[in-house]
């Protein structure tokens, strides 16, 4: 079976007052049926500007290269309409922070019938009803009160639930979900990852999920790609990625992890630097200048992402091999 | 000077709201920081934690207990100037976003918190800059640029330099981790030990996350809904939690091992801190409550040497077991009565 969604060679270079900047470089991915992709990477590494382009969220004036085929279409040619009609029904996007996703002037109710009845066409009582499953999906205590409540009225948690119950609305068959716990706390964080493995399973829902945090992927993502400075460095399944990681990026971000089962007193391994702006990416490997094993050819020619037994790599020294 | 440097004695914090009932957002919690230790509070969001950090610096005024910093009563910051000895005392606030003004120069903001205190002469003022950047790991050119032009475990580092511009013997870090990548995290952690050991500077490190907190800390202390609930050296805390709240913090932190184990979530929500469950606050959601628990309210004590729990399943009489242990010797006790 073909995947839901395979991205090719996308390329996003956004319009700055001086000048267009390269923000995503060239990346490939695919998204499987009913499977969760997980994409990491620091901020800045242009994970959410990629999601963006293929729902037609850039600034205008942006340039958008590759090619998106999502169910036969690709994202990246269709007319604004085209994409509206596509995009709003079969796709939904989840965003960090739901407290500024959410309008906090109107209902719960309101929010959730206004997008189901212009894509679904339904009338105010199939409207009303649908809304109503939406929260028990999504397990909001109490859905017919929830309804007619505003978005200040609910827990973190409680709102993020319903920011996912509505970019559920319309039945898509991708959800978008741009760090949806990264505001949360752990206890909550816990049930929003089991939320969205259950509606994986139950509703065979394909999810991509955006995250800085390795240890959130790694609870859920059935494959991983690992962005640093616009493009992929390693991608493949969670556990050989995550078990074993090649690319020393990789490794790094999870060295600098706090592990449950690790001795107290070993300490955290920051990288040393921080992550290029668009506007100044080193030249060859764009990790060079961070890199503890980078060599001479490191600095001038960028690595390309190949297949090495069951993932893909983009690193000319490979020294977990 | 002897004593600890930071003592909170059952402190109970309360905002009023016109035609609500007042919440009690802390009910009376007691913490102690030693000199020189790193001490961390942890809890969920609306657990009252910040409260307790603001009453912990004067930034609100208990409605009743004491907090003590240097055994001297902090008082409640008014119009009037601070005494000068609590100015040792310091607050670094969660959003570097927001507690830096993004219109001057960092170097300027480090030579105001110097100027307030009169703690450099003009002239030795730029060195004295130059010297708490590098404390923080910041080369001296970051002073003439502006916050905006920092990422963000940068411009938290600046506000610690700001913290410590007033030789601080103590720093309240409410949530400084929270907003930061994996990597500016470490960073931060390892620069908050590596600060509290050579300046000996104690820290009472406010965090949701116990898995960061685990690396820093060298005692927690565990808060829900206003009340503190275990308190124990960070280690065995870790390894044998005594209170079911405990357990599940831990449960709920994600392992970044790459085996695909969903991380264990707590049923329920945390309740309203202005209603809260008569008894033990915990009950409604703990998965070991029994009648007791609905019943009496527990108090926190000394179940072992250095650990503390406020819960019934804890009676002292054993070594500190985790809950399931200690709910099935219990039961079995019971079913012998």
């Amino acid at each position: 079976m073909s995947a839901l969604l395979e991205v090719d060679g996308l390329r996003v270079k956004l319009p700055t007052p001086t000048g267009f900047v390269t923000v995503v470089d060239g990346v490939d991915y695919q998204v499987e049926h009913a499977q969760v992709f997980g994409v990491a990477g620091e901020s800045g590494s242009g994970k959410t500007i990629s999601m963006l382009a293929l729902l037609g969220l850039l600034p205008s004036g942006s340039v958008v290269e590759g090619r998106a085929s999502f169910g036969g279409k690709d994202l990246l040619r269709l007319r604004n309409r085209e994409l509206r009609a596509v995009a709003g029904r079969e796709i939904g996007m989840v965003f960090q922070d739901p407290m500024t996703s959410l309008h906090p002037m109107l209902s719960i109710g309101r929010q959730l019938t206004d997008h189901v009845r212009r894509h679904l066409g339904l009338d105010r009582e199939a409207a009303a009803r649908r809304a109503e499953q939406l929260l028990e999906q999504v397990r909001i205590p109490d859905p017919a009160s929830a309804l007619r409540a505003y978005p200040h009225q609910f827990s973190g948690g409680m709102r993020q639930r319903i920011a996912i119950a509505i970019a559920l609305a319309c039945g898509p068959r991708l959800l978008i979900a741009d760090e949806p716990t990264t505001a949360l706390d752990v206890t909550v964080q816990a049930g929003i990852l089991r939320l969205l493995d259950e509606l994986r399973r139950e509703r065979e829902l394909s999810v991509i999920l955006i995250t800085h945090d390795l240890a959130v992927m790694s609870s859920i993502a059935d494959r991983v790609s690992i962005f640093y400075a616009g493009r992929v460095v390693e991608s493949g399944p969670r556990s050989e990625v995550l078990q074993h990681p090649r690319h020393p990026y990789t490794r790094a971000l999870l060295d600098a992890l706090p592990h449950p089962e690790a001795a107290r007193d070993t300490p955290l391994i920051a990288i040393k630097g921080t992550p290029p702006t668009p506007q100044q990416v080193p030249s060859g490997c764009p990790y060079h200048p961070r890199c503890l094993f980078a060599v001479d050819v490191c600095a001038t020619v960028d690595p390309p992402l190949a297949p090495v037994n069951g993932r893909r790599l983009a690193c000319h020294v490979d020294p977990f091999r | 000077m002897t004593g600890p440097a930071l003592e909170l004695r059952d402190v109970e914090v309360v905002y009023e709201r016109r035609g609500r009932e007042r919440v009690r957002a802390v009910a009376g919690a007691s913490l102690t920081v030693e000199r020189g230790q790193i001490v961390g509070l942890v809890g969920e969001s609306g657990c009252g934690k910040s409260s307790l950090a603001r009453a912990a610096v004067g930034l609100v005024r208990p409605a009743a207990g004491s907090v003590l910093f240097e055994g001297r009563e902090v008082t409640p910051l008014t119009r009037r100037a601070r005494p000068r000895e609590l100015a040792r005392l310091q607050m670094v606030f969660q959003n570097p976003y927001s507690s830096l003004n993004p219109r001057r120069r960092v170097g300027s903001q480090l030579a105001d918190a110097l100027d307030a205190l009169e703690l450099a002469p003009r002239c030795g003022r730029r060195a004295r800059v130059e010297e708490l950047l590098g404390l923080v790991g910041l080369p001296a050119a970051a002073a003439a640029r502006y916050p905006h032009q920092f990422s963000g475990g940068q411009r938290q580092r600046i506000a610690v330099a700001r913290a410590l511009a007033a030789e601080p013997s103590v720093l309240v870090l409410d949530e400084p981790l929270a907003s930061l990548d994996a990597s500016a995290q470490a960073q931060l952690a390892n620069l908050l030990v590596d600060l509290s050991r050579r300046l000996s500077l104690s820290l009472l490190l406010i965090s949701h996350d116990l898995a960061i907190v685990r690396h820093v800390a060298d005692v927690v202390s565990v808060m829900y809904l206003g009340v503190m609930v275990e308190r124990g050296p960070t280690q065995p805390l870790w390894s044998i939690p005594l209170h079911p709240y405990t357990e599940a913090l831990i449960g709920a932190v994600p392992r970044p091992d790459g085996r695909g184990a969903l991380p264990a979530a707590l049923p329920g929500e945390v309740p309203d801190p202005a209603r809260p469950p008569a008894a033990c606050r915990f009950h409604p959601r703990c998965p070991y409550a029994f009648e007791r628990c609905s019943r009496d309210d527990p108090v926190l004590l000394e179940v072992a040497p250095g650990r503390s729990a406020a819960c019934w399943l804890q009676t002292g009489e054993e070594p500190p077991a985790p809950p399931a242990v200690q709910a099935r010797r219990l039961s079995l006790v019971r079913a012998e009565e």
